[in-house]
């Protein structure tokens, strides 16, 4: 046994420490780590390698490589094709009108009127509810018989245009569309809202001074200021849209007669009732690429915007 | 921007009128029907008599077999997901802010990722996971799962309120005497709670609201959590909107309440970083 001298103690200590230190954020990091990784990415990737099989839900733990067979098969399947442009147009339009009223009611919600902190609070309520608490209010606000909108129709003379809304080709889509600006719109708007706070109200002030109106200030000063937020959201929300399985499983279960039948309608119903899993893998990763594409547009598309 | 003529107001008022009449008044139709009779219901009238108005149907829905249990698993498994998530993300995001470590902004990135696959991909080859491991039908591993799709988002948002905190604060408390965890939660949580609250609160409204992974995860009643039991109730008692709604208004009721209490931190959390630009 030797006395190390004070210096290479101080030395040896602080190695330790430093070593100590290291292995301890890796340690308290470890457990997100093995979650995050462990149940996101692994699953994702085998996901991918399982579109390239046979894979089955009667056996999931044997399959055969079938090559790009799954992807062939499903690009040919008429339901698909018209699952993937409903998918599309969802998104389009749902996020496309979730920025324009968004924008409109953070307007709204901006300006200092008696009471405006009442709605400002309770705007993002639609948004925390579960999803199938907005499916059954919006089913039973359509039912044929008894719902409110019915009601209200032949209320006004209007019985005519009653109908069972859910169970309408046309309407049922529509409805899907109304039930996520229902939900989203508000979430847009308290985002926006927050930003325009942010904007200095001297900008506007100097626009005044310069004559400038209300929508012109809307449109030099508060748009390319939130610029930034809308790129956000509107990622945020195209992922959303897109992904989205809830709110047409819950409603319409994709009716009627393939209506509003979206990609993760079909490809949950090709996997889970059609025990064809390597099938909706491929479904799954032609989503993913398609989102890929999607996120990336959105994105050249506000920097083109930006460099005007 | 004052509403500087009357008229002006005028416009406000009937914008927020028509924006909140669509917002609300399928939740107050909801609230209004759950608490009317089945006749009444089915009268096609705007308003009950007082004689309609009944508590009868929130009684029913307690009687209906598995609702308590739903109600149970919910809690159990959200409330679960909610800590879990705030503990590893904190925990995570202290890693991420304090300690420099290799392959940190790779992690970050890759940690962001999961957020865009579909989710009806991930379920497949977590069935499989989950089959292996003997997960399938049990909270642990819906508690698991749940846990993965909130984590990221913590992470994030928590990385962000830790970096904004002074690190003098923990290098004080460190030469205080204060052990590396006991900075973490005596001097960080104090300073980020909003940040804590609003990363449980958006776990728990995911657990609480998931349809899709239960639907698979979840094969008994053992297991199974209000949105099933709501589609359930839709699919099976058709007629009886008394029994839907009022039980719809009691899955929607935990999420009101905290939502009225984390309603400020909110839309800071959630947008964490994306406002400033």
């Amino acid at each position: 046994m030797h006395f190390a001298s004070p210096k290479s103690v101080n030395k040896s200590v602080s190695i330790w420490i430093s070593l100590s230190r290291k292995s301890f954020g890796y340690a308290i990091l470890f457990p997100a780590l093995f979650v995050i990784l462990g149940l996101n990415l692994y699953p994702t990737v085998s996901g991918i390698l399982a579109s390239f099989t046979n894979k089955s839900l009667i056996d999931p733990s044997h399959s055969a490589y079938v090559g790009f067979d799954n992807y062939l098969k499903i690009l040919k399947e008429p339901v698909f094709q018209i699952a993937l442009v409903h998918s599309l147009e969802l998104t389009f339009f749902a996020v496309f009108l979730q920025v324009i009223l968004g924008l409109v009611m953070a307007t709204l919600l901006i300006q200092n009127v008696p009471g405006i902190h009442f709605f400002r609070s309770v705007a993002m309520i639609t948004w925390v509810l579960p999803i199938i608490a907005s499916v059954v209010m919006f089913r039973f606000l359509t039912l044929p018989n008894y719902g409110l909108i019915n009601v209200l129709l032949r209320d006004i003379g209007l019985e005519r245009l009653g109908r069972n809304w859910f169970g309408d080709e046309t309407y049922a889509f529509l409805l899907v569309l109304i039930m996520h600006l229902w939900r989203n719109v508000p979430f847009y708007a308290v985002a926006f809202l927050a930003a325009m706070q942010a904007i200095p109200t001297d900008l506007y002030e100097a626009a005044r001074i310069d004559g400038a109106g209300d929508w012109r200030q809307f449109w030099f000063i508060t748009l390319p200021n939130l610029r930034y937020i809308i790129l956000v959201m509107v990622v945020l929300h195209v992922t959303f849209t897109f992904n989205n399985f809830d709110f047409v499983y819950l409603s319409t279960g994709g009716g009627p007669v393939n209506a509003t039948e979206v990609l993760p309608t079909y490809i949950y119903k090709q996997a889970w009732n059609g025990y064809m899993l390597g099938y909706a893998s491929a479904g799954g990763v032609l989503m993913l690429v398609i989102l890929v594409v999607l996120v990336l547009a959105c994105n050249s598309l506000t920097r083109g915007l930006a460099q005007e | 921007m004052k509403g500087r003529f009357p008229i002006r107001r005028l416009i406000i008022y009937a914008g927020l009128l028509v924006f909140y009449s669509f917002l609300l008044l399928p939740i107050i139709w909801l609230l209004l029907s759950s608490f009317r009779n089945t006749d009444s219901i089915q009268s096609g009238r705007l308003l009950p008599g007082w004689s309609e108005i009944t508590v009868g149907n929130y009684i029913a829905t307690f009687q209906i077999s598995n609702f308590v249990t739903y109600l149970v698993n919910s809690f159990v498994i959200a409330f679960s997901v909610m800590v879990l998530t705030v503990l590893l993300g904190s925990l995570g995001a202290y890693a991420l802010s304090r300690f420099t470590l290799k392959g940190k902004r790779l992690f970050m990135m890759a940690a962001l990722l999961p957020q865009f696959f579909p989710y009806v991909l991930v379920l497949i080859p977590f069935y499989v996971l989950m089959s292996n491991l003997n997960l399938v039908d049990s909270h642990l591993g819906l508690i698991l799962t749940h846990t993965s799709l909130t984590l990221p988002f913590a992470l994030w948002m928590l990385t962000g309120y830790f970096n904004a905190i002074p690190k003098e604060l923990d290098q004080a408390a460190l030469i205080d005497g204060c052990s590396r965890l006991g900075v973490l939660f005596r001097i960080l949580y104090p300073v980020a709670i909003p940040g804590l609250v609003v990363a449980g609160f958006f776990a728990f409204v995911v657990s609480w609201g998931d349809y899709l992974f239960v639907s698979i995860l979840s094969q008994s009643n053992q297991t199974q959590t209000l949105p099933i039991g709501l589609q359930t109730f839709m699919s099976s008692l058709e007629v009886q909107w008394g029994l839907i709604t009022a039980g719809t208004v009691l899955a929607i009721v935990p999420t009101v309440i905290f939502f009225s209490i984390v309603q400020r931190q909110l839309v800071s959390g959630l947008t964490a970083g994306a406002v400033k630009t």
